[in-house]
């Protein structure tokens, strides 16, 4: 059970492996194919992550939203068959003016949303998210305007029917350009475009590409917007931490609500971090799903290992017997029937590790995801086809390890 | 203890084979001092092969003492066995059992890996043991790169490098010619006229001419145990006949 042993192991298998490629290569395709899945996935993972992060970093660190109830806590209970707004009041107009007064918050837009159609003259785009904004929503959202200006917070006051475009729904509704100062129909009512704004490049923008922004008033007033779920989009003051501002938001809110000090909140102050743990409970359950995958696949690799090596312990029976004739011990035997098919394993996850290295190539050359494999996945995958190795090895290996050696040198 | 390599007394092996039991040995006395040169002989199924698999270490009698050495083996656990293989036991097989994968050097070197001598001191000694059955030329050679005496004398050369009490060969010469059977016979002499004790078992009396001492197995039990002259090496291949009266 030594270095020699080891190394001589290792080149028995690598000997067996060349000499009936057929039958290694079935042997380690189980091991190949869930390594290079779940490695490949991995990458994928990992690249879609960064760029996730990057997207929320966007948002900006001082920002935050107030809602009426925490959405990106994923619940897997029923909170006891209450839903989660249960006993907490909506967000309302009288709100947003009172904390837009605090001195550590720079703007308070409140946010609403809905969907619907767009139309101008005979050309007609469905589903379009319809975002109901107060006018400063532009001092949250990262962006510039292309064409025309927002409108102004009297338009919000008044409910006008005002509308700032998505440069793609611009686009669709007035291919030949010029979409501000005419006018489009959204859900049936007639509203004037003030501007284009195009947000910032994230990967949300990209994702969602026809949207329109219209005075939170008017999406509640026209278009059937749901005045009970209106959010707010807070901006800190400069000179005052985020920490501050919501500390002054929470205590204005309390107080309002008439709170007394043992009561919990019952609204949510969501930021940034909020959206990185959702993501990373979201990825958490790919991680989980993947760990069940790669495991089946190893199983079935694993079964693949106990075949070749029982053919190989049945095959060199009597090069066991005359090893044991020489004085070998069972334990050397057993460790070199285990070298052996960690040997195989090890390989088989190598070789995954490649494929996926491949495919992850593949994936950072035709999407906009940089796929790289994390490190401590090609030290998992390596790691994880090494105990498949030993755990499928052993029943060979004790086999092997076993035998009489008056019955192995007789064998054949 | 006693001064003596070999010591069997009512040594017995039984199989059992569902209903039946086969008695392959039933009940050997032998003693074997340092440096005989002993040929088991003996019709097929006598129990030549047993006995040789029991002095070996490589079975447990079913019955009876085995003192090896000065130790006692009958009762040694799997382990220990292996270890007094190793050491004291050289084996020669009629089918002379190299790995085929492995050059000769390395197949030499193998009984001293499950010695744990070192990498260069087991080269060393592999060597020099090719070397005294004159293969010091065919290092790197594979078994089926070797002819039948060639192969026999790598697996010598084998049984020879750890230094053995014992070289137990099972008819050694089973699978060569004989031409060759009497090169490894002028080999076997050279190496008994050095000092080491060898038993092997054979079915032919030209070979068995060889030993200083036949021992006569039938039906598990020692029919004649003889010592004779033996023939200078050479003679036999030329009156094949020779030396038979005598067993
Ligand atoms: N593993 C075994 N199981 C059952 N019976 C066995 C076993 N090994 C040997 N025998 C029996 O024991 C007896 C002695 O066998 P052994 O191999 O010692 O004979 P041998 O003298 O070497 O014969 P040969 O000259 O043919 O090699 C035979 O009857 C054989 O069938
Ligand atoms: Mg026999």
């Amino acid at each position: 059970m030594n270095l020699t042993s080891t190394r001589e192991g290792i080149g028995i298998a690598l000997d067996a492996l060349r000499s009936n490629k057929v039958r290694a290569f079935l042997t380690t395709l189980g091991i190949v194919i869930g390594v290079a899945t779940v490695m490949t996935m991995a990458a994928a993972i990992t690249g879609f992550r960064a760029m996730v992060m990057e997207n929320i970093e966007a948002i900006g660190p001082n920002n935050f939203i107030a809602s009426r109830f925490d959405g990106t806590e994923i619940r897997f209970s029923d909170n006891h068959g209450k839903d989660p707004w249960e006993g907490k009041p909506a967000l309302t107009f009288a709100d947003a003016e009172m904390l837009e007064a605090l001195p550590a918050v720079r703007t308070v837009a409140t946010s609403i949303d809905v969907g619907g159609e767009v139309r101008a003259g005979s050309r007609a785009v469905g589903s379009v998210q319809i975002m109901g904004r107060s006018a400063d929503w532009v001092e949250y959202s990262r962006g510039d305007f292309l064409q025309g200006n927002n409108y102004l917070g009297v338009h919000d006051q008044r409910a006008s029917n005002v509308a700032v475009l998505s440069p793609d729904l611009a686009q669709q509704l007035f291919p030949s350009g010029g979409a501000v100062g005419r006018s489009v129909r959204i859900k049936g009512r007639e509203f004037l475009v003030a501007g284009v704004y195009k947000l910032k490049d994230n990967i949300f923008a990209s994702a969602m590409k026809n949207w329109v922004v219209v005075p939170s008033t008017t999406a509640i007033k026209d278009l059937d917007a749901n005045y009970d779920w209106m959010d707010f989009l807070v901006v800190t003051e400069r000179g005052f931490t985020q920490e501050r501002a919501m500390d002054d938001v929470t205590a204005a809110l309390r107080s309002a609500r008439g709170l007394r000090p043992a009561e919990e909140n019952n609204f949510a102050l969501i930021k940034q971090e909020a959206f990185k743990s959702m993501f990373d409970r979201l990825t958490g359950v790919f991680f989980i799903v993947m760990v069940v995958l790669s495991s089946i696949g190893l199983i079935v690799g694993g079964v693949g290992v106990v075949g070749i090596m029982m053919i190989s312990v049945t095959e060199r029976t009597r090069e066991i017997g005359v090893r044991k004739a020489l004085g070998a011990k069972s334990n050397e035997i057993l460790w070199q029937f285990l070298v052996e098919s960690v040997t195989v394993t090890v390989i088989g996850g190598a070789i995954g590790l490649a494929v996926a290295t491949a495919l992850a190539g593949l994936i950072t050359a035709t999407t906009p995801v940089n796929a790289t494999i994390p490190l401590w996945a090609i030290f998992a995958s390596i790691m994880a086809s090494g105990g498949a190795g030993i755990v499928f090895g052993l029943y060979p290996a004790n086999k092997a390890a076993r035998l009489d050696p008056v019955e192995a040198l007789r064998h054949e | 203890m006693s001064s003596a390599l070999i010591e069997v007394r009512g040594l017995q092996k039984q199989y059992v084979m569902g209903a039946e039991t086969v008695r392959a040995l039933r009940g050997v006395d032998l003693v074997i001092e340092r440096n005989e040169y002993v040929a088991i002989m003996g019709p097929s199924g006598s129990g030549k092969s047993t006995f040789m698999n029991l002095i070996g270490c490589l079975d447990t009698p079913s019955a009876g003492e085995y003192v090896l050495n000065g130790q006692p083996v009958a009762g040694m656990k799997d382990d220990d066995l292996a270890r007094i293989r190793n050491r004291e036991i050289g084996f020669v097989f009629q089918t002379f059992n190299l790995l085929p994968r492995s050059t000769a050097l390395e197949n030499v070197e193998l009984p001293l890996v499950y010695a744990g001598v070192g990498k260069a001191e087991r080269k060393e000694r592999a060597a020099g043991a090719l070397g005294a059955v004159e293969l010091a030329d065919r290092l790197d050679h594979r078994p089926n790169e070797l002819s039948g005496g060639q192969r026999q004398r790598v697996a010598i050369a084998r049984a020879l490098v750890t230094r053995p009490s014992i070289i137990l060969a099972d008819e050694p010469t089973g699978n060569l010619d004989s031409r060759t059977s009497e090169e490894i016979m002028a080999l076997f002499h050279r190496l008994h006229a050095e000092g080491q004790t060898i038993i092997m078992v054979t079915h032919e009396p030209d070979i068995a001419a060889h030993a200083d001492r036949v021992v006569m197995l039938k039906d598990g039990i020692i029919a004649s145990d003889r010592r004779q002259t033996r023939v200078p090496v050479g003679v036999l291949a030329a009156r094949p006949e020779s030396a038979l009266s005598e067993v």
